[in-house]
């Protein structure tokens, strides 16, 4: 029974850890509506300036902690100055975006820097441990856990009595209201990401410490498990954001204790969703808040789309399918098999996050899906190759549509975390499900791609068989967006209260958006797990949903053409970078915070 | 082969002169080009240090080559593309390569989805894909194209099953592994050496590489009552249990796998890892002399940084692709077929390797039985911790 003891320590200790991050992003999400995907960044940038200052530097602890505070806020106050700033007036989704190049750009400087070895930060405590339970607790445990808690007391303090707190949650309720009272709403931003960037930037400090190591890598998890915990306690909630930080570590620890060390994360990502549609705006929301996004449409960028005329793309579309007969290399069919490939996930996600407005962080998981069940099909019970893919598709519509309905009644960001969150379960699932799915092991010796009996092995072939697949299901989408039921679509993503006065049933449309969606994508990961002959549970990740979200926003959402350009796009880009080979995803970065601070409505704009 | 060969070729040179590229220098191949191989790895991403240390390791390796007179006379080099071991970039990468005349030789990628991806277009494109970090068992099954130095797991854990089994007398066992291909392929020879061996394993948990905190599972851990834990852990995770399991008040020995085998496992690792033991494929005070020389030129090379495994596997892996283009000359197939032929290749982790030629990996993978002291890695006196 002791045990329990001990696993509810643990909880505690690694919910003070998760806390440090969760906080920051309240607070950022309290004032600007915006989940600051940057943030995790800002904690392996006060990693690093921490390294510098207790190994370089031998500073003693306090001054080390403020060293890395002042450099953090330093950092966070020209994120907000020049990357945020200047898309204030600009749609939502503009600013998230941003917050995903700035983190790129952050990760890789930091990289390019200190090169990606990971580090040991010394702590600077001394090593004395108080036995509690089975096992013991020390000085930094104790320091996370006061930091943890005593910003956030300071923070609520700060909000409800000082005169610049006061600022700062007249423009989290309204902005236009709060600068027409007088409120400097420049300076509580600058405000608000300076106190998030120094809290995040103690943290990268603090938890390198208890861990003694920091590494290049660490972001992207501390931002994922900071925004689990944040929604989990309510958005924009700061003491919120401590205790579902609490709750997640113990939720975590408890389900080690139960099922076993490979189900952690698991559990971590079905509280979230379980949260999220028990109590869609957090465990601590207050019943007088008013809804997160009025509209979902509020995302999408008012815009006049790009007319490309018929013959322009019937020449476009020519011009592709004669290119295996000219003179290209392997290598170019080769990128381009990859962007059809991805153009057919864009397809997916442009429907639904551009036409019916449902903006979803987790779509690699309907490519898993379709993957491994196209795979299975096919090596298991010998269904030929073109009839799993079409299975695939199946499969990802059904399965996909089912795993993602709770979210249906979300709204604005919620949508998005909960799908982010749907597609880790999807890939946890399959990691853990060995005698399906083999785990980690992953399923090699898939069949090649084939038609009809014939093997389509080379990439002229697989280039045809792709690009053929693609232009189909864009020509059946583009006739589904100009139809009826398309118009419905966009009557739900522009005001779903309206629709819903009208009669349409949301559920319902939603749930058509998402298995035409799936099948789209479903059948993208069935030529894929073909094409590549062997996958596992990493061979679809997190990074290929962000990057899908990336290329409908940079071909303009819900535009169908919009999606096959950004893919070419997104996919030709790194490769004509690979010559600067370190340096290109910062330029990629770069690339994409221009794209978004000058044209956020995307090349084509919004249909 | 030879149809899509000759097709590749003369592709690649079309588009090249397309693109404006003088290739026609590469197609003469007088002798001042060098004889280029095609690297396939992660230099941004999450695994971006791998590839940072199979450069050192490379660039050691070519200079030593370079030194002693170059491949015939030819200078030996590498064009290293950044895959971030993502799948659908080394497809492309291995398309690339495949119609790049120039590229005799291909090695990597590192993880097995990006590498195992990439196997079907460099089989039929009939260009060596030299995976040497590859354990994955189906990894040269993927067609006879398909080689690698990888020590199969299947030679290294009963190794260290025996050292701690045999040697260190423990008999109840708790595995610790990474979730991925590598860490279930190793824990499961493991653990088969291990109760062939008489241990009982009392508890197995996998964790996922992104883990940081294992505070919990180390509860469970110690619920089962161990008397000795063994890590299948690269060398920052290792570090990270170990220091967690002296934190929650574990004080049982540790055993590991080769792969912590680095000056950062100390580093990180500080105290917890004193009296830590670790089977090792090689190390730097065993007294052979290609395991001097290799420690001796990098930490010239690098101002005095010792080198770590990764740096090893590298420094070998361009050293086998030496001696196979010494044999098999600029022809592809060529190539393929000098693996088949090349002997005792001087080699840090195996002493001298040749090759397996049914399994297409090398076997008989030295094991040196290592334990932490004073903070250093110090050969096993035969004293129990």
């Amino acid at each position: 029974m002791s045990s329990w003891l001990d696993y509810t320590i643990n909880g505690l200790i690694v919910g003070n850890v998760y806390a440090l991050v969760a906080v920051g992003l309240a607070l950022i999400f309290g004032v600007s509506r915006l989940i600051n995907f940057a943030q995790g960044s800002i904690y392996l940038v006060g990693g690093y300036i921490g390294w510098v200052a207790v190994v370089q530097l031998h500073t003693p602890l306090p001054l080390t902690i403020i060293f890395v505070a002042v450099a953090a806020a330093l950092v966070g106050l020209i994120i907000e100055r020049f990357g945020l700033r200047p898309l204030q007036n600009s749609v939502r989704i503009a600013p998230l975006l941003a917050t995903i190049g700035i983190s790129f750009v952050l990760d890789q400087l930091v990289m390019l820097t200190f090169s990606p070895n990971p580090r040991a930060l010394p702590s600077q405590l001394p090593d004395v441990r108080f036995q509690v339970g089975g096992g013991t607790i020390g000085p930094l445990d104790l320091l996370i856990a006061g930091v943890g808690i005593s910003s956030a007391l300071l923070l609520f303090v700060f909000l409800r009595y000082s005169k610049l707190g006061w600022a700062v949650r007249a423009a989290s309720q309204d902005r236009d209201a709060a600068m027409q009272m007088g409120v400097d709403v420049n300076r509580v931003n600058q405000a608000v990401f300076g106190i998030a960037a120094a809290l995040g930037g103690v943290s990268g400090l603090l938890v390198g410490m208890y861990y003694n190591q920091i590494d290049t890598a660490m972001s992207l998890q501390a931002t994922l498990k900071g925004v689990v915990a944040e929604v989990v306690g309510g958005a924009g909630n700061v003491p919120g954001a401590v205790v579902g930080s609490l709750l997640l570590g113990l939720v975590e620890s408890y389900g080690v204790a139960v099922f076993g060390t490979s189900y952690r994360n698991l559990f971590a990502f079905l509280l979230l969703v379980v949260v999220l549609v028990l109590r869609p705006n957090g465990l601590f929301a207050s019943a007088r808040q008013a809804p997160p996004e009025p509209l979902t449409g509020t995302f999408i960028a008012p815009s006049r789309p790009v007319r490309i005329p018929r013959w322009a793309l019937a020449v476009a579309v020519a011009v592709f399918a004669i290119l295996p007969l000219l003179p290209v290399s392997f290598y170019v069919l080769q990128t381009l098999i990859n962007a059809w490939l991805l153009g057919l996930l864009a397809l997916s996600l442009t429907l639904v996050a551009g036409t019916i407005g449902q903006v979803s962080l987790g779509h690699a998981a309907l490519l898993a899906i379709g993957a491994y069940t196209s795979a299975l099909l096919s090596l298991t019970l010998a269904v030929p190759v073109g009839l799993a893919i079409i299975a695939g598709g199946l499969m990802s519509a059904a399965l996909g549509t089912l795993l993602i309905s709770p979210s249906f009644r979300l709204r604005g960001h919620y949508v998005s975390i909960a799908t982010l969150a749907i597609g880790e379960i999807v890939s946890l699932v399959i990691l853990n499900w060995e005698s399906v799915t083999r785990g980690p092991i992953g399923i090699s010796g898939i069949p090649p791609l084939s038609l009809l009996g014939y093997d389509l092995i080379s990439p002229t072939s697989v280039y045809w068989f792709s690009f053929g697949v693609m232009v189909a299901l864009a020509l059946l989408q583009a006739r589904l967006i100009s139809s009826h039921l398309g118009r419905s679509f966009r009557a739900i993503r522009d005001d779903d209260i309206a629709a819903r006065a009208y009669g349409l049933s949301l559920n319902r449309y939603k749930s058509l958006a998402f298995i035409f969606g799936g099948f789209a994508a479903g059948v993208s990961g069935g030529i894929a797990a073909h094409l590549y002959s062997y996958i596992n549970h990493e061979t679809f990740n997190t990074q290929q949903s962000i990057l899908a979200l990336t290329v409908v926003i940079l071909g303009g959402l819900g535009n169908v053409v919009g999606a096959v350009v950004g893919a070419v796009a997104l996919v030709g880009l790194p490769e004509v970078f690979r010559i600067a080979a370190e340096y290109r995803i910062l330029i990629y970065g770069i690339v994409l915070l221009l794209l978004v601070r000058f044209r956020p409505q995307g090349l084509l704009g919004t249909i | 082969m030879s149809n899509i060969n000759r097709r590749t070729l003369v592709k690649g040179s079309l588009a090249a002169a397309i693109a404006g590229t003088a290739f026609s220098r590469a197609t003469l191949a007088d002798n001042a080009e060098p004889i280029l191989l095609g690297v396939s790895g992660p230099l941004t991403g999450p695994n971006a240090q791998y590839g940072t240390q199979w450069k050192q390791g490379f660039d050691l390796a070519l200079d030593e080559i370079l030194a002693s007179g170059g491949i015939n006379g030819r200078k030996l080099a590498y064009t290293f593309e950044d895959s971030q071991s993502d799948p659908r970039q080394s497809v492309a990468i291995a398309q690339k390569f495949v119609s790049d005349p120039r590229i005799v030789l291909e090695l990597g990628d590192f993880s097995s989805p990006a590498s195992m991806a990439a196997s079907p277009i460099y089989q039929r494109g009939g260009l060596v894909q030299f995976g040497f970090t590859n354990s994955h068992p189906d990894f040269t099954k993927g067609g006879d194209f398909m080689w690698s130095t990888s020590v199969s797991q299947a030679d290294e854990q009963p190794l260290l099953a025996a050292y701690a089994v045999k040697k260190l007398g423990l008999k109840k066992l708790a595995v610790l592994h990474l979730n991925t291909d590598w860490g279930r392929t190793s824990r499961d020879y493991f653990n088969k050496a291990a109760k062939e061996y008489g241990a009982e394993i009392v508890v197995t948990e996998g964790y996922i590489a992104e883990e940081r905190d294992f505070r919990s599972t180390l509860v469970r851990v110690r619920d089962a009552n161990p008397d000795g834990l063994v890590l299948i852990s690269y060398y920052s995770d290792g570090a990270l249990i170990a220091r967690q399991a002296r934190q929650v008040g574990l004080k049982q020995v540790i055993c590991a796998a080769s792969s912590v085998y680095s000056p950062k496992f100390l580093e990180l690792g500080g105290d917890a890892v004193e009296d830590v033991h670790v089977g090792t494929r090689y190390f730097p005070e065993d007294p052979r002399p290609e395991v001097q020389k290799f420690i001796a030129g990098f930490k010239k090379k690098y101002n005095g940084v010792e080198p770590d495994a990764f740096n090893a596997y590298a420094y070998d892996a361009m050293n086998m692709a030496a001696a196979v283009v010494k044999i098999g000359g600029t022809d592809r197939k060529a190539i393929r077929d000098a693996f088949t032929k090349v002997k005792d290749v001087p080699s840090v982790i195996f002493g001298t390797a040749t090759f397996d030629v049914a399994s297409r990996r090398v076997k008989g993978a030295m094991n040196a039985e290592l334990v932490v002291r004073k903070g250093q890695f110090a050969l096993w006196d035969g004293k129990p911790t």
